[in-house]
């Protein structure tokens, strides 16, 4: 199994897709940063691991879905476009072993994604000294929830890219899937619940509203997040599990 | 020559179910803004112009830039497979029908997109029982998007020509959104063709082309975007040589 995630990333090794993910984060976390510092310098009281967090919580909706999408559809496209589904097959490769090759991959990827995002809020907040110094807890709870979101687009997404050739429509999804996140906060409660991209403001620490023309931040109880987080840790599961049995059983 | 190139193009289109995307996203940005401008309704008293900065940001900001992103990747994805390149360099039609034919049938697919766009706003300001009719700019707002959209997607066509994967264009096509948006938010919005969309669609500022030569700055600056590039695209393709 080592063995095919390795191989997975020497395939990968000159489409420099972790600099590609760096650098897409990059943007949305100056765009967060300036957003922040926009907000602490009109509101002072704002100035705190709070509002930040929730700052990059609501863009990761927007830009996780996509980004999630892009490298999904990167890691496959290439089994697409070299025609070498049936030839890893015949080296003893079976698809299952792929396909869960492919997720780590991706996983792996995803993981960099939220270490370099928290690393980066805990840069932005010491040089502005929030206090406290290092909020541990609600980084982790960030991290958790990010992660977790982050997994269950990635199962979602390596089915369709695995299963359409075409990958106008994994990246389509990838899209819609950004636009439901960026405004998951305005759907119904119900109708959000349904969707995962919604989770990436769902399962923040953070919860934000806006009354009487002020914006107010609420740390979570964490009691509350945690069933929510295991529900969708099964949901993606079982997407893991129908895109591997799909993978499995289709015809090449 | 050129004529035949579209026609080339569009047959190639046929049976790609590109038209479900098209007609999603405009779906999905009227669907959310009309319900956010329902469920916000004691704020938003401008009835069709309050509507159109809902169902308009979103859409103008960032879906729009992604969807002609992934519309140019398509067009040269067949391209990229296998010898087509080899096959459709040697075709007895010049590089610039090549380039441009894809130009037009985007343009055209683009158009597509802002009508049924402008028709489902229409629809959504009736449905909210708006007693006015639609805003007498919105024929311009729409028009001007999709001139905009030309511009980003001449870009987007040559990022896509040059580099083979599909998803990397809509990628830098992401981050030129929000570079775009950096730029308009500095007044520096002329120039940079992500942002000229964000100008000429109206959703940030409603107001932002008020005079006869802010419109005319906008058309021209519009078109030297797709002059340069695409002349620039259409040189590269004559003087690299293709990766099959």
């Amino acid at each position: 199994m080592m063995n095919a995630v390795r191989l997975e990333w020497y395939k990968l090794r000159r489409k420099r897709l972790l600099g590609m993910i760096t650098l897409l984060l990059l943007v949305e976390l100056a765009w967060a940063f300036m957003a922040t510092s926009v907000s602490i310098s009109r509101n002072p009281e704002h100035a705190g691991w709070e509002s930040l967090i929730a700052t990059v919580s609501s863009m990761n909706g927007l830009f996780l879905p996509i980004l999630t999408a892009i490298c999904v559809s990167r890691i496959c496209d290439m089994e697409h476009k070299g025609n070498t589904w049936k030839l890893l097959r015949t080296v003893m490769v079976s698809p299952g072993q792929l396909y869960a090759a492919k997720f780590m991959t991706a996983s792996i990827m995803g993981l960099w994604g939220c270490i370099f995002q928290v690393f980066s809020i805990f840069v932005f907040g010491m040089l502005n000294d929030f206090n406290p110094a290092v909020p541990v807890v609600l980084l982790t709870r960030f991290l958790l929830g990010t992660m977790i979101t982050t997994l269950a687009i990635i199962t979602l997404q390596l089915w369709i890219s695995v299963a359409v050739k075409n990958q106008a429509f994994a990246l389509s999804l990838g899209m819609i899937g950004g636009f439901i996140g960026l405004t998951a906060d305005l759907l119904p409660s119900g109708l959000r619940r349904l969707l995962v991209w919604s989770y990436y403001s769902g399962l923040s620490p953070i919860a934000q509203s806006y009354e009487s023309e002020q914006m107010s931040f609420a740390v979570r109880d964490i009691g509350t997040l945690l069933p929510v987080m295991a529900l969708l840790a099964v949901v993606g599961a079982a997407l893991y599990l129908a895109g591997n049995i799909y993978v499995s059983k289709r015809e090449l | 020559m050129l004529k035949r190139c579209v026609a080339a193009e569009w047959a190639k289109l046929r049976h790609s179910y590109i038209w479900l995307l098209v007609v999603t996203l405009p779906v999905i940005s009227i669907l959310i803004g009309c319900a956010n401008y329902y469920m916000n309704r004691g704020i938003l008293k401008n009835e069709w112009y309050s509507l159109w900065s809902q169902v308009g940001l979103f859409y103008g900001e960032f879906f729009f830039p992604i969807l002609i992103a992934i519309c140019c990747a398509y067009v040269w994805r067949l391209e990229h497979f296998q010898k087509n390149w080899n096959l459709i360099m040697t075709a007895p039609v010049s590089v610039a029908a090549i380039f441009l034919s894809k130009w037009v049938v985007v343009g055209i697919l683009l158009l597509l997109v802002q009508g049924i766009f402008g028709g489902l706003y229409v629809l959504g300001g009736i449905w909210l029982g708006f007693n006015s009719m639609p805003p007498g700019e919105l024929l311009g707002w729409l028009l001007r998007g999709w001139i905009a959209a030309l511009a980003i997607s001449t870009l987007q066509l040559a990022l896509s020509m040059r580099i083979r994967s599909f998803a990397v264009p809509v990628g830098l096509g992401l981050c030129a959104t929000f570079l775009g948006l950096g730029m308009y938010v500095l007044d520096l919005g002329q120039f940079f063709p992500h942002s000229l969309l964000s100008i000429g669609m109206g959703v940030l500022s409603q107001t932002s082309l008020s005079t006869w030569s802010q419109e005319l700055g906008f058309l021209l600056v519009s078109l030297l975007y797709i002059t340069i590039i695409s002349t620039a695209a259409i040189r590269c393709m004559r003087k690299s040589d293709v990766i099959t």
